[in-house]
């Protein structure tokens, strides 16, 4: 395999609020290499979000990267200057936000805002930039680009929106395209032709897509590889066919395993993981999954997991892992789920 | 190759609204009294641009008439104590009166939007110090602050802007903090911030234009503000220096004769009020028409 593009280690955020320090990202490190489609997923807090503002240096304050590095052509993003990194957003790498209704400027014409883009790079002259927004307007297929470059955002549907966003992202060519939930605020089919469009480019452009997101259904579409975070670190990663086809982290499992299928059966109860994400504030002890996990044993509540290999290019950080879960507790014919139900250890009988 | 499906995808769905300026510019001219006010202003204007060509009479000579006659074919508003002719001088008031109040405003804006925008983005110690400063001023009595500084610079039309600038600039100031406080945190700033744009373009290219509405509103209630402070200046005889007439001036001098000539306070103080009245119909207006809550 080529070297990585970019290669983040041990990267660490935190938030100081009144109540105390969160870690919103704690000791995060993979790679990305040049033209592949990553997939970071979890649930809301799971720290995902995060670790893309960290790596273009855009956490809101209170929050502050306190350490790791961010290696992007040998240079540790996290020790720039700020003009220099200025240089790197949008320039090398590029993010698409979540919401398109406000993540465009509504007095701004749209391909003035495209232009902008690449203004700020002087890469171009104003009318170069100008006409180059609409070829890029054209590229993202929106439909009569000349005349959609002169609408203002309102007068653009969701998706033409998102599409515009993502044509201002494409605008300098970067190597890296983050892509933070791109698809969240749109409805279904249009979520479809955008997450296709962000496929093609991803080949057409051969730029490397980072792909934030809660659905497991996107990752499966659109990326090769994949990175389950939970309580602000990894749990699982590994090539895409992999994980789903044999999740290791009982994280993973759930997540596979909550997702609706079109030929369950009526009856069937939709899975839920049970409980609710832990509190950063106070993160259990041992391993993060423990007071949710149903295949946890006397270890997890105190001593935490790393990070190894378990399969071929597959790394988890769990104690029991699911091959094990399955040949011990019969994990596939498993119906309760709740914590502890399939190990049976419960925090009462444990004596410390 | 024309089907109906391309024909719906090239047409906007959405009516001809264009945008946030043409719209708020249809709602204004359905605005009467706004409508009104600014066709006044455009004929105070008009007579302001007239004076600097044309008066009946030499503003500040003296014995044009008999001193206070009043008004008659040759004098339309009539003769002042020391027989000058009071519509000459009421059509070079409505230039001092526009001068201090847009050019107050001017003032007021090249201060206040850039603190303003420092202030709110920023953050920090700069948005801490300029905060004690506001409250500051706040503190002082506005007259005060005026007078002080026209006795310290002297009487002249640039120093009365001067100094009631001085005295107007934290509203615009606060407006201004107030609103790019909440515009920093919106989704578009983020994403101008992560396509790489700098501070300077973020600040003027996406803050500002977002908060244009709401600071020309501001300043157009501004204007009549700071052309009744000039009048009340000079009625206490701190404004313009004479000859130079002004419409607080010109009340000031009339007050002494206002039982047997009252036309001579009556016309520079009609001329103030409506001017005032009008200024402040159209900040209405604007206020309707740019608030983008009342889509009628």
């Amino acid at each position: 395999m080529a070297s990585p593009i970019l290669q983040v280690k041990d990267l660490r955020t935190e938030f100081t609020t009144h109540d105390g320090v969160v870690r919103a990202v704690d000791g995060v490190s993979f790679d990305l290499y040049p033209g592949e489609s990553l997939g970071i997923v979890g649930e809301s807090g799971s720290g995902k979000s995060v670790t893309a503002l960290s790596l273009l240096r855009l956490v809101p304050s209170p929050g502050r990267v306190v350490g790791g590095q961010v290696l992007f052509h040998n240079d540790d993003l996290l020790q720039l200057s700020d003009e220099d990194m200025r240089e790197i957003r949008g320039r090398d790498i590029a993010m698409i936000f979540q919401d398109p209704q406000s993540s465009l400027n509504p007095v701004l014409r749209t391909g003035f805002q495209i232009a902008e883009a690449m203004l700020a790079h002087q890469r171009a002259t104003r009318a170069q930039s100008l006409r180059r927004a609409v070829e890029l307007l054209k590229r993202v297929r929106i439909p009569a680009a000349e005349s959609r470059a002169r609408d203002y955002p309102h007068q653009l549907s969701g998706g033409m929106r998102q599409r515009a966003m993502i044509a201002m992202g494409l605008a300098n060519a970067p190597a890296i395209l983050i892509a933070d939930e791109p698809t969240t605020a749109l409805d279904v089919t249009v979520q479809a032709q955008i997450l296709e469009l962000l496929a093609d480019l991803n080949q057409e452009l051969g730029a490397a897509v980072v792909m934030i997101t809660h659905n497991m259904g996107v990752v499966a579409g659109l990326c090769t590889r994949v990175i389950v975070m939970y309580a602000g670190k990894i749990v699982e990663q590994g090539p895409v066919e992999q994980i789903f086809e044999n999740p290791q982290h009982p994280y993973t499992w759930s997540l596979l395993k909550s997702i609706p299928r079109v030929d369950s059966l009526r009856h069937e109860r939709l899975r839920s993981i049970e409980g609710i994400a832990p509190d950063l504030l106070r993160p259990p002890r041992g391993c993060r999954f423990h007071p949710r996990c149903p295949f946890r044993v006397e270890k997890c509540f105190s001593e935490e997991p790393s990070l190894k290999e378990v399969k071929p290019d597959q790394l988890a950080s769990c104690w029991v892992t699911m091959d094990r879960a399955r040949a011990e507790m019969g994990a596939d014919t498993l119906l309760d789920i709740r914590p502890g139900a399939a190990s049976g250890v419960h925090p009462g009988e444990l004596v410390d | 190759m024309a089907t109906p499906a391309t024909i719906v995808a090239s047409q906007p769905i959405a009516p001809e609204q264009a945008s946030l300026w043409s719209d708020a510019w249809r709602k204004l001219r359905r605005n009467r009294l706004a409508l009104a006010g600014a066709i006044y202003l455009t004929f105070v204007v008009a007579v302001a641009l007239t004076a600097l060509v044309y008066t009946p009479y030499p503003m500040a000579k003296v014995g044009v008439g008999i001193p206070y006659t009043g008004p008659s074919p040759e004098h339309l508003l009539g003769v002042d104590t020391i027989g000058r002719d009071v519509l000459s001088r009421l059509m070079v008031g409505a230039q001092v009166s526009l001068l201090v109040g847009v050019g107050t405003q001017l003032v007021v804006l090249a201060i206040g939007v850039p603190i303003g925008l420092g202030a709110g983005y920023f953050r920090g110690w700069f948005d801490q110090v300029m905060t004690f400063v506001i409250n500051l001023f706040y503190g002082v009595p506005n007259l005060l602050v005026a007078l002080i500084l026209v006795f310290l610079l002297g009487p002249s039309l640039t120093n009365i802007i001067v100094a009631i600038a001085s005295t107007g600039w934290m509203d615009m100031a606060r407006l201004v903090r107030g609103q790019t406080l909440s515009l920093r945190e919106r989704d578009f700033i983020e994403a101008s911030r992560a396509s790489g744009a700098r501070p300077a373009k973020i600040l003027f290219g996406h803050v500002l234009p977002n908060a244009l509405g709401p600071i020309i509103v501001q300043a157009t209630f501004g204007v009549p503000a700071a052309i009744l402070f000039e009048a009340f200046m000079s009625f206490l005889g701190l404004g313009v220096p004479p000859p130079m007439p002004s419409w607080g001036s010109m009340a000031a001098d009339g007050i002494v004769a206002i039982r047997i000539a009252a036309y001579m306070v009556v016309a520079p103080a009609l001329a103030l009020s409506l001017t005032l009245m009008a200024f402040n119909f159209v900040g209405d207006g604007l206020r309707d028409a740019l608030d983008p809550r009342q889509r009628r």
